[in-house]
């Protein structure tokens, strides 16, 4: 090779300088630098994130692009990773709840919902009636704030900014039913094992009604702006579709699997709590495609309308208790630890001690509102977890958006995000 | 001419056509002959719902009578180690050589149909027993059943365990955090790096049972710019516990 032929070579590509080095030195680049598309053209790695308004958080996607074609697509995600569960290895049964809230931030209620089952599986408890039933309450509800956060987010990623506003506004009230029930409104930490250690306030089950007395008129204000809306079809229609197949393969769950068509929702399939008494259909798509999904998440929320009434119909004059104290799992009543020395003694050793469950080992999974929730947890019989893993359903749904982004164009990512409905909370854990 | 609003009388020939069609379709669908036939056999049905292979029979008492273990025995016989029914739950220890085969088996089975993996993670063994160190863990769903099976199998350290991901997409990622969080090495995983670790973590796996809490040593923050005088670390006068 002389010097000329050294000079007219071409030099090795680089997509961008400063990008590059910066990932080359971490080592995460895997795209190919000198990658030549069909059509003669270079292809061009674009970084997304994980600062990105669209990605819901700090989720990093790596495209590959030929012109606006998207070749292939590498999420990056683990900037939001706590070690969620290691913690949960390292704190007592009851002290391992509040960290669930802070998994899935959007819908804390339904992460309690699945860590205390699984506690309960292993502890062989069951919550009374009554508590079986406001749990289904909260957990619809938040059901329902996380569908909001997703239709208002899904909406103004693909530019329909007002949509965001409004179910905002409809999301304050839940949250304003949250904070009347346990105080807090974003990390709610409200189940506990064996039920509710704490009084229904009086003036909740008035406020629950109110809000399904309002919620179906906003939410058919929404539809008429979203559904019929030609921007809002021609940017989700055909976009992302997935085949019922390729969905079980890639494991998704919850709407992103029942809008491919299969038939697969936990409170349907395997009932907890009291899903078996209630009066409701699972909406099932049939192409699988991005307004597939929005138009099952939609219709999920009218049948969630339909979960609340009947529940509240049917708890509200029970008298009944809400804790299972006659175990030795749940936490003693609270009542007597100011004034007998017996029962402060008794509160004081379950909490400084915790308890230990059976040696064993349970799954439990829930509906959540992005898909199946599960927490696996093993128990070697002593006060600590030993192993506490929670299988949080978007992390395994986020698996398929290298399938739906490749061959798609660029505009499309912000729409596929959105769809697969993530909080990187959850995803990271 | 009939007045506006006012449909026309229903033909009563016609009306009499459609009857006699309805009741032809009725004689020939299998349930005509249900008038005639005898009380019908209750506890036959019965029997007949409790099939080998009906949904109760996932959960019957006899743990030897589960679909799946019967299934493995017959096709396995060497790879199945021990098979556990802890509150209501059925757990299928199998050899790691056999993994993939027992997968593909259990999914392609029509009779089974176990056909999606919900999740797949690993224990670190290390405080229970002495070897193999770890437990790869699969739940397992079958959507026509609605059933669930967990299988396991024991791996120590540095032995590779057979990927998935051939047979279930879904496995990819969750075996790529298997390999981040425990570094059990999948044999056949497309893209086997770390999942939610940097990918330059040096620190070894950090759901090991051997790993601390708050790592192995200081760590120390990198825009060392923004401080003055002194070196910060995350874990300041904290061992390593």
């Amino acid at each position: 090779m002389s010097a000329t032929d050294e000079i007219l070579a071409p030099a090795p590509y680089q997509a961008d300088s400063v990008f590059s080095s910066d990932a080359q030195s971490l080592g995460t680049l895997t795209v190919e630098q000198d990658a030549i598309a069909p059509s003669g053209e270079r292809l061009m790695t674009l970084n997304m994130g994980p600062q990105h308004p669209s990605t819901h958080g700090v989720l990093r996607v790596v495209l590959t692009l030929d012109g606006e074609l998207i070749t292939s697509c590498d999420p990056v995600i683990g900037y939001l990773h706590r070690g969620t569960e290691k913690l949960g290895e390292h704190h007592r049964y009851a002290q391992v709840i509040p960290w669930t809230d802070r998994t899935d931030y959007v819908a804390a209620p339904m992460n309690n919902l699945g860590c205390v089952l699984a506690f309960e599986k292993l502890c062989g408890v069951e919550a009374p009636e009554r508590a079986q039933y406001w749990r289904v309450i909260m957990s619809e509800l938040a059901r329902i704030a996380s569908h909001l956060v997703w239709l208002g987010t899904h909406a103004l990623d693909i530019g329909a900014l007002s949509m965001s506003l409004y179910c905002f506004r409809e999301r304050e009230l839940i949250l304003d039913i949250f904070e009347t029930f346990c105080g807090a409104r974003l990390t709610t930490n409200m189940m506990e094992i064996g039920g509710f250690s704490r009084p229904i306030p009086e003036a909740l089950p008035g406020m629950v009604r109110d809000f399904v007395k309002i919620f179906p008129e906003r939410q058919a204000e929404y539809a008429t702006l979203l559904s019929a809306n030609p921007i809002w079809m021609a940017r989700t229609k055909g976009v992302g579709a997935i085949p019922a197949d390729v969905a079980i393969n890639y494991s998704l769950t919850g709407a992103c699997l029942r809008a491919s068509g299969v038939n697969y929702d936990i409170r349907k399939a395997t009932p907890y709590c009291v899903y078996d008494r209630l009066d409701f259909e699972v909406p099932l798509g049939q192409h699988g495609d991005t307004y597939d999904r929005y138009l099952v998440r939609m219709e999920e929320m009218r049948q969630t309308m339909k979960i609340l009434s009947q529940a509240l119909d049917q708890c509200e004059r029970m008298d009944t208790p809400l804790m299972a104290y006659e175990s030795e799992y749940v936490i003693p009543p609270h009542k007597g630890t100011m004034t007998t020395a017996e029962d402060m003694q008794r509160h004081f050793i379950w909490v400084i001690k915790g308890f230990s469950p059976p040696v064993g080992e349970a799954y439990v999974a829930v509906e959540h509102p992005k898909g199946e929730l599960g927490y696996y947890v093993v128990s070697d019989g002593s006060a600590l977890p030993y192993r506490f893993r929670i299988r949080s359903p978007d992390f395994v749904n986020l698996g398929v958006l290298p399938y739906m982004a490749t061959g798609s164009m660029l505009a499309d990512v912000v729409a596929l995000i959105g769809t697969i409905d993530i909080v990187l909370g959850s995803v990271d854990r | 001419m009939s007045a506006p609003g006012n449909s026309n009388p229903p033909d009563p020939n016609t009306k009499r056509q459609q009857l006699a069609e309805a009741r032809d379709i009725a004689a020939q669908s299998p349930d005509a002959s249900l008038d005639s036939a005898p009380v019908s056999d209750v506890a036959g049905l019965k029997e007949a719902m409790l099939d080998d292979w009906s949904r109760e029979s996932w959960f019957a008492d006899d743990i030897e009578a589960h679909p799946a273990l019967r299934v493995l025995r017959a096709n396995f016989p060497h790879a199945v180690v021990d098979a556990v029914r802890f509150r209501d739950e059925t757990t299928i220890h199998v050899a790691p050589a056999h993994w993939r085969e027992i997968c593909t088996h259990l999914r392609d089975d029509p009779r089974l149909q176990v056909n999606m993996l919900s999740d797949l993670t690993a224990v670190d063994m290390l405080r229970l027993r002495e070897r193999p160190r770890f437990d790869v863990v699969a739940q397992l769903y079958s959507i026509p059943n609605r059933t669930r099976l967990r299988l396991k199998t024991g791996v120590d350290d540095g032995e590779l365990v057979p990927s998935l991901t051939p047979i279930w997409n879904g496995a990819n990622w969750l075996e790529r955090e298997c390999y981040d969080m425990f570094g059990i090495v999948f044999e056949g995983h497309p893209n086997l790096k770390r999942m939610l670790l940097p990918d330059d973590w040096e620190e070894g796996h950090p759901l090991r049972k051997d790993y601390p809490l708050r790592g192995w040593r200081e760590f120390p923050v990198y825009n060392t710019e923004r401080t003055v005088g002194r070196v910060r670390t995350r874990w300041t006068g904290r061992g390593a516990s």
